[in-house]
């Protein structure tokens, strides 16, 4: 058991991977911890996808990925926001035409240059196996401004995600409060957009935060419990990955192993937490509101 | 005129592909905007994605293939979000990103799958075949009739599933038949649109449609008139400029939403 989680990673690309993927896996646990209290699971999603045009420009004329994939998240970003403020479209309409207009665009521009569908595949699904030095500190970088950024708000924050109105009471300033968190959220997806791929990004970045939500009590346990979680699916998964691939000539792509390790946490948690319950029923401690989104 | 079509529209099969799901997607579209379901879309275009490639795989029919995975996505969704604690919005985030990965950890897996990645993910319009327009010309009227066929019920249950529950109609019987109903249009859209963008269509004509009227039946014929122009549109597009026809289609619907939306509120103003 510990050989197989540590012999991966005798291998230089390896180290480095394992290095990106608890890197990775500690941001995302730690800013999925406010995108699951805020619901922002679709605004995540959508920024996973809107970067991709920025990416896919910046490949095409041989910028800096980051800094197409920043651009364009802002840009969808305030595109996002227009929509919204039209009377008669809801936000969740607003969010998927964006969604799907700019990954278009992103698509357009890909399939107007050659090597199609090598470039579609690498962009969607990164390479993490690949991932260089400057990468690695350019995540430990977003990592350092996020949680510095999480520390100084983390107050306000958590009082904007339960009680709005009273947190426009006491003066905060809320819209620059979301600006901040949307502009945070779309920090992390372009920071794992090229190790883990844009799509699925917003696994690492929902899954923890929703495992940690099912066993903790306060949002500071959150924050331990998702962090460590998308360290842990990262280390796990790589493992996995490796494994089959060495051992058993079955090659499964590393990005998309972390990501249904991470899930495997995630169920097994679940469950988990439904049998204990079933042993052991607890009173409620929340009000939860109903479905709306799946069955309103 | 045969001639014109071709170099317009590249082929028959795909004009009628894309006007077929344009007009499907337009009318089931008007629901997914009142019942608030653009994101549930999305997830079940993503998670039934592995369904494709299992399907492909195994070698059964694609579409049926699909179909099956896509009534257990439906059921996982419903389930997660049942459970305490797990909200439904992460609910669809999870199964969402899970079912993706699937398709790719079995696309990764498997040597020497035929068709490639990039073709599910964003379409390949030009390579659908008649068997794909027939089939797809079914499940749309099936998918049409039901929604025409339970109409005021499903309106009501969007606005009021109170009121529709005291009136003695199963809500949750409903609710589950519409559900079924937009997995069926998502699956039929895919050959043409791929996964991803299969949501532009049933999210952004009915978006645009919204803006312009009130009423439900008159919203759903404008959606399903602009999914169709926009379907025909956006491949001529395509066949001019040679880009990808789904992500085109998704453009252009993209644009038309946004010239709505400020044609609209410049006219509130004025």
């Amino acid at each position: 058991m510990i050989r197989f989680l540590v012999d991966p990673f005798s291998a230089p690309y390896l180290q480095r991977a394992l290095l990106e993927a608890v890197l990775l896996g500690v941001l995302s646990g730690l800013v999925g911890v406010h995108v699951v209290l805020r619901r922002l699971t679709f605004l995540a999603d959508t920024a996973t996808h809107t970067v991709f045009p920025g990416l896919a420009i910046a490949f095409a004329t041989g910028t800096s990925l980051f800094l197409g994939a920043l651009v364009a998240g802002l840009l969808s970003a305030v595109a996002f926001t227009l929509l919204d403020r039209a009377r008669r479209v809801t936000s969740d309409a607003a969010l998927a035409v964006v969604l799907t207009s700019f990954f278009g665009l992103g698509v357009v521009v890909v399939s107007r240059t050659e090597r199609y569908t090598a470039d579609v595949t690498g962009l969607l699904f990164g390479h993490i196996l690949t991932v260089d030095v400057a990468t690695i500190v350019q995540t430990a970088g977003v990592l350092a401004l996020v949680a510095l950024a999480l520390a100084l708000t983390h107050k306000e924050l958590v009082l904007r995600s339960f009680d709005e109105g009273a947190a426009l009471a006491l003066g905060y300033p809320v819209a620059r409060l979301d600006l901040l968190l949307n502009v945070v959220v779309v920090l992390v997806v372009v920071a794992s957009a090229q190790a883990v791929g844009t799509v699925l990004t917003v696994a690492l970045l929902i899954t923890p935060a929703a495992t940690a939500r099912l066993v903790c009590r306060s949002v500071e346990q959150m924050y331990v419990v998702a962090a460590a979680v998308g360290a842990l699916g990262g280390w796990l998964g790589l493992a996995v990955s490796y494994e089959a691939s060495i051992h058993h000539g079955l090659r499964l792509a590393s990005g998309a192993t972390i990501v249904a390790t991470t899930t495997a946490i995630f169920v097994l948690t679940a469950l988990g937490r439904w049998a204990w319950r079933g042993l052991r029923p607890l009173p409620r401690t929340t009000a939860q509101p109903p479905p709306a989104a799946v069955l309103p | 005129m045969n001639g014109w079509l071709i170099t317009t529209f590249g082929s028959t099969e795909a004009l009628t592909q894309l006007t077929i799901t344009g007009l499907v997607c337009g009318v089931v579209g008007v629901h997914v905007i009142l019942r608030r379901l653009p994101f549930l879309t999305m997830g079940l275009s993503h998670a039934t994605f592995p369904g494709l490639v299992l399907a492909g795989l195994l070698g059964v029919n694609l579409l049926a293939g699909t179909m099956a995975f896509g009534i257990v996505v439906v059921v996982a969704v419903v389930l997660l979000g049942a459970v305490d604690q797990v909200e439904s919005a992460s609910a669809v985030g999870v199964v969402t990103a899970a079912g993706f990965a699937l398709g790719v950890v079995l696309v990764s897996a498997s040597d020497g799958f035929g068709r490639d990645l990039t073709a599910y993910l964003v379409g390949s319009v030009a390579s659908v075949s008649p068997a794909d327009v027939a089939v797809t010309a079914v499940a749309g009227a099936g998918v049409v009739a039901l929604l025409a066929l339970f109409h005021k019920e499903l309106v009501l249950g969007a606005f009021d599933p109170g009121a529709l529950a005291a009136l003695g109609f199963r809500v949750m019987a409903l609710d589950l038949a519409m559900l079924v109903a937009l997995e069926v249009t998502v699956v039929t859209a895919l050959p043409a649109l791929g996964t991803i963008l299969a949501t532009s269509l049933l999210v952004a004509p009915a978006a645009t449609a919204r803006l312009w009227t009130d009423g439900v039946g008159s919203a759903m014929a404008l959606a399903a008139a602009l999914g169709v122009a926009l379907g025909a549109g956006g491949l001529a597009l395509s066949v001019a400029f040679t880009t990808a026809a789904g992500a085109t289609v998704a453009l252009l619907a993209g644009a038309t939403f946004a010239v709505s939306v400020a044609a609209t509120t410049v006219m509130r103003r004025t």
